[in-house]
């Protein structure tokens, strides 16, 4: 069973910090921090991209403790894919998350 | 986009064929892997994928309303099976089925529902917005040229749905400034 | 003893009833494997009939073939027959009926429940469709948007029979799911570790996890939307703190899920079909497995895909197009592994290989423009037109009826022990694939000319008129193939002519037993040690009818089976299967009672129905162990296990576990539904707050915190022989406690039908309020057991799955609490 927790350990934790970062969207948006100057930006793109970097760390520390000696999984076929599945997990994380640091703040299109 | 996607359909059913001809090759299990999943599954897919999402966001990007002093407001509201729309320019006036704008000046239409889900969807001027009960959405649209566009609704609102649309009539500056002031259109 | 004595002496003891008896009270896998796979197909055959007149309708311009009421009728139980009656009940039919085969066992975990999702599905598939013959169907579309759905504008009894028998049948799919689940990661054969699981397997567990997770918000959904229709709490009506929106999120966070719900088993199989055809191994094993276990994450991370059109922040749409793009990566890697296995082998164009190739190329049409659907300029354009419906039955035709049709015609020779006679299967591809391609390269067509799904008529002057046509007179093609696979299966059934075993030469279990094959699957269980067990042992058949393996020789009447570790699959325990018995059938005819009291609203037997489900549920426990110590038994091959009963971690453990997993996604959609209409509905905070109670919240989460207390020393009191009673009287107690306080939070919130606040509180106090009586039940339950001597230091299985949900009542008491009276204290 623990093989089967690390297989499927590095996108459970993707898709939590995708949805609470897409919730702090939304309520960062709703409560209006992109009008709040902070540091040269706003707080809004502040508070997001800490969190983003957040879960970059996170998720790079669950690759690097999949393929330590002390949590890697015991068996071969276990380990080789928990380790890809958390090399996806750093490029999820980068990948659905990149437009926080690029797109304009809360405009709805049209 | 299109000629894009006809490519790698292309190219992946010339791969699957050329599955079927004979060949003498050993199998190699090291290499297959590298080729096929390293290469093309993880290469390929994710380069061209890359290349589409940072477009799609690009272009999205550029599609945003920018802030203008010319921007015209009209609000839109649906029910069923009507549209009626009010102008911020001629306070009072409502206009059923029709809805007028000038030609050459963007337009923010902030649309809302007074019962279920529409969609507004003028498709020659812009994308689909949602009319939801107790929200307003808001969409810039802008027609180049005078005259009339048809509109439709774009999202199943029951028996009505088929025949439930409105009509867009873009007025050149002087028709406009005549509609603004009153004039009986 | 021989073979043939072997074999008659365990269908003595597997057999089911015969006749029609035998349908109603079978527990046997392949019985009902063979049972959902024809209702399901019967169902897809209605579907199709529909479609049929949907197209007949849209052929000309101006058709006065049917009105807007009836077409809304057709699209709407067509889209939902497809998706909820046909093509996940094919999934379960297909897993029930293969897996313990292809695994090396005997049966799934829970036989009984197997038989009652069977029910359930059958029952809930036939009120819809007695809801279509009177005329009263579902009419807003198979994802029934509120409000066009609510009490206001669809005041019929139409929308109840969706939500209520949709409900009913997802029973089924939580079940099959659940079974799956513990079979997989448990009932396999001696040595088949998690990298030599048939592909099919991983494939299926991926898939059974995915509906744990992804149908609770739909359940959820259509339970609010029930409550909002039948007693007026307004969870999406705008003008009561509602939102119509929290409909969209709940049914896409299931709808999204779904489309790849349907898509992994087809996967599974194709995986499976493509290396015996090329004569070789699948390329890329590990990755495969990879693939289908991050597609099933990503995909939860794309339901707001299908709101690109709600008015949503750009940001938000910008993060979903590119989780939209990513999905697409895993789904190509497992597209060039199949490719890249024909290349390896030698690939040999059977029947079921045509269908493969046709996957393939519809599959990758289908691909190709959902990519472009999550380009939001593109997808702004094409949204709710016939563009979106042409693409969708690309994905969903490619991803999973050529699949399936592929493997039909695979295991058909595993099924009957018959070959094909005529050559009908190849012409129904070719009309099929024809037909199909002729239909929606149309739909396409029209769909970028600007035709919105959904309209019942279009004007001549649009040009619509041929291209509809065009597609209308393949969608009869298509059908025609379609009927010419009926055929061909029913001439298939009538004339006879034997076919060898294993005529594809496979590699996997299924083809180690007979064909058709017997209803205890094999006459001794194999130890496998390698991912192709019969190319491997190909005298492997007879060695285990010979009685080589584990369990072959039956001391007793009892249905065996034994359960392997999780990871390497060492034996652990082993199982003793419950009889035949129309417990299950029962059981689902009186939960169709309790739906169908609420659904023509004669309350007064809901409270009754939900008495008898409970009593049947302490029958169907009560018959399961025994009142005395078994000890170790022998397995054969000089192997001795402990009963599953004698075991902390037994399969009904295990089967708690992943439940609990459906459970807490529905409750987490829950408190995600309470603070989404906090954060985005119009109408709040409400009026009026649930007045905060400091003596409320401390005597629930004492008393919880209490009962896991109690039951924890009772488990080690009765480890020590004895004295487990007192304090399992006192976990009672507390429970009793925790369901007092749900009780007086009931009584003491403002009007339900006043707010969605107070709405969405009564749910989470129903819903605390119906689990402390479970917890009840179920320790009153144990306290009987030991009284009768049921349980003893060794019996302990019963103990530690109430345990479980001991605990699990323990933590949504406090959440639910917090929920509650948090914000009476801040405001």
């Amino acid at each position: 069973m623990k093989d089967v927790l690390r297989i499927l350990l590095p996108l459970l934790v993707w898709l939590a910090s995708f949805s609470a970062i897409y919730g702090l969207h939304g309520i960062g948006c709703a409560a209006g921090w992109p009008d709040v100057a902070l540091a040269g930006s706003s707080l809004f793109r502040l508070a997001l991209l800490a969190a983003w970097i957040a879960a970059i760390v996170l998720q790079v520390a669950i690759l690097i403790a999949l393929r330590s000696t002390r949590f890697r999984a015991d068996e071969g076929f276990a380990y080789r894919v928990s380790v890809a599945l958390a090399w996806v997990g750093v490029v999820a994380i980068l990948w659905t998350l990149f437009p926080l640091a690029t797109v304009a703040e809360c405009r709805v299109m049209g | 986009m299109l000629a894009g996607a006809g490519g790698i359909l292309g190219l992946v059913l010339l791969l699957l064929g050329a599955a079927f001809r004979t060949r003498g090759r050993a199998p190699d299990e090291g290499r297959d892997v590298k080729v096929w999943i390293v290469g093309l599954g993880l290469g390929f897919t994710m380069s061209v994928l890359a290349a589409l999402t940072v477009y799609g966001v690009y272009s999205g990007q550029q599609l945003m309303p920018r802030d203008g002093t010319d921007v015209v407001s009209v609000q839109a509201e649906a029910r069923r099976w009507s549209w009626s729309f009010a102008y911020a320019d001629r306070p009072g006036h409502i206009t059923d089925g029709i809805m007028h704008i000038p030609a050459g000046r963007p337009v923010d239409v902030a649309i809302t529902s007074a019962d279920v889900v529409h969609s507004f969807w003028v498709p020659r001027l812009a994308g689909k917005l949602d009319a939801i009960p107790g929200h307003v959405n808001t969409i810039r649209i802008e027609a180049d040229m005078p005259g009339t566009y048809e509109g439709l609704t774009a999202e199943y609102n029951g028996p009505g749905y088929s025949d439930h649309g409105f009509a867009v009539i873009a007025h050149d500056p002087q028709a406009w400034a005549d509609f603004v002031a009153g004039g009986d259109r | 003893m021989t073979a043939l004595r072997r074999h008659r002496r365990l269908s003595a003891i597997w057999a089911s009833e015969p006749g029609w008896k035998g349908w109603t009270s079978s527990v046997n896998h392949t019985d009902l494997g063979r049972m959902f796979l024809a209702t399901s197909f019967f169902f897809f055959f209605v579907g199709g009939v529909l479609a049929m007149l949907v197209r007949a309708q849209l052929a000309t311009p101006h058709s006065a073939f049917a009105d807007a009421g009836a077409f809304s009728q057709f699209f709407t139980m067509h889209g939902t027959i497809m998706m909820f009656l046909f093509a996940i009940p094919t999934f379960e039919g297909l897993a029930i009926y293969l897996l313990p085969k292809l695994l090396g066992t005997r049966d799934l975990a829970f036989p009984r429940l197997t038989a009652y999702g069977y029910w359930c599905y059958v029952f809930g598939g036939s009120m819809l469709l007695v809801a279509m013959v009177l005329g009263i169907a579902p009419d807003g579309g198979w994802f029934m948007y509120p409000p066009l759905t609510g009490p206001l504008h669809s005041p019929g009894i139409n929308t109840d029979f969706w939500l209520i028998g949709i409900t009913f049948v997802e029973i089924s799919a939580i079940a099959a799911a659940v079974e799956l689940t513990v079979s997989i990661l448990k009932y396999r054969a001696p040595g088949m570790s998690l990298d030599k699981m048939p592909i099919f397997a991983w494939y299926a567990l991926v898939t059974a996890l995915m509906i744990l997770t992804g149908f609770p918000p739909l359940i959820l959904g259509s339970v609010l939307l029930e409550l909002e229709r039948a007693f007026g709490l307004p969870f999406f009506q705008v003008e009561l703190g509602g939102d119509s929106l929290l409909w969209q999120h709940l049914f896409w966070l299931f709808g999204h899920p779904e489309v790849y719900i349907i898509f992994l088993p087809a996967a599974g199989v194709i995986s499976t079909i493509i290396p015996v055809m090329a004569r070789t191994t699948l390329l890329g094993y590990g990755w495969i497995v990879a693939s289908a276990v991050a597609l099933a994450f990503l995909s939860f991370g794309l339901w707001v895909h299908h709101m690109f059109t709600t008015g949503i922040p750009f940001m938000g749409l910008a993060f979903f197009s590119a989780a939209s793009t990513l999905v697409a990566v895993p789904t190509g890697v497992q597209v060039f592994a199949w490719i890249g296995t024909l290349w390896k082998g030698r690939p040999e164009l059977h029947l079921p290989m045509l269908h493969i190739l046709g996957f393939f190329v519809t599959f990758l049409i289908g691909g190709l423009t959902g990519v472009m659907v999550a380009v939001v300029p593109f997808d702004w354009q094409v949204h709710d037109t016939a563009f979106v419906t042409a693409h969708l039955h690309y994905v969903l035709f490619g991803g999973f009826v050529f699949p399936i049709l592929a493997g039909i015609y695979y295991w058909l020779p595993l099924f009957s022990g018959r070959r094909r006679f005529f050559r009908l299967g190849e012409l129904a591809f070719a009309l099929i694939f024809l037909g199909f391609h002729g239909t929606f390269l149309a739909m396409h067509w029209v769909g970028l000319l600007g035709q919105r799904r959904r309209i019942e008529t279009y004007d001549a002057e649009t040009g619509w008129g041929t291209i509809n046509l065009i597609s209308s007179i393949s969608s009869f093609v298509m059908a025609i193939g379609l009927a010419m696979v009926l055929v061909d299966l029913l001439i298939h059934a009538f004339v006879s002519v034997r076919a060898a075993r294993n005529p594809w030469k496979a590699g996997s279990l299924e083809w180690a037993s007979m064909s058709p094959p017997p209803p205890y699957n094999f006459a001794s269980l194999p130890q496998v040690d390698t991912r192709d067990p019969l190319h491997g042992d190909p005298d492997l058949p007879n060695r285990l009818a010979r009685g080589e393996g584990y369990l072959g020789d039956p001391a007793t009447d009892r249905r065996e089976t034994l359960t392997v570790s999780i990871g390497a699959a060492r034996p652990d325990f082993m199982v003793i299967y419950p009889g035949n018995t129309r417990l299950p059938i029962v059981m689902a005819a009186v939960t169709g009672l309790f739906f169908l009291s609420i659904l023509l609203k004669l309350y007064w037997v809901t409270p009754l129905a939900l008495a008898g489900v409970a009593a049947l549920a302490v029958v169907w426990v009560w018959r399961l162990g025994t009142q005395m110590d078994q000890g170790p038994q022998e397995a054969g091959r000089g192997v001795t296990l402990p009963l599953a009963g004698e075991t902390e971690k037994s399969p009904g453990w295990w089967g708690s576990v992943f439940l609990l997993v459906a459970n807490a996604t529905f409750f987490g959609s829950l408190l995600f539904g309470y603070a989404f209409l906090w954060t985005v509905a119009p109408g709040w905070p409400p009026q009026e707050w649930l007045a905060p109670s400091l003596l409320e919240f401390g005597a629930g989460t004492l008393a919880a915190v209490i009962a896991m207390l109690a039951l924890r020393f009772a488990i080690r009191r009765n480890r020590r022989h004895g004295g487990a009673l007192p304090r399992l009287a006192l976990a009672l107690g507390a429970t009793a406690v925790t369901a007092l306080v749900f009780a007086t939070l009931l009584v003491r919130l403002p009007p339900a039908d006043g707010h969605a606040y107070a709405a969405t509180l009564f749910v989470l106090g129903a819903y605390g309020l119906f689990h402390a009586l479970l917890v009840g039940l179920m320790l009153a339950f144990v306290i009987a057991r030991v009284r009768r001597g049921y349980a003893s230091a060794v019996r302990v299985a019963e103990f530690h799955i109430v345990l479980l949900w001991t605990d699990y009542l323990a933590g949504i008491t406090v959440l639910s609490l917090l929920a509650a009276h948090v914000p009476g204290v801040l405001a």
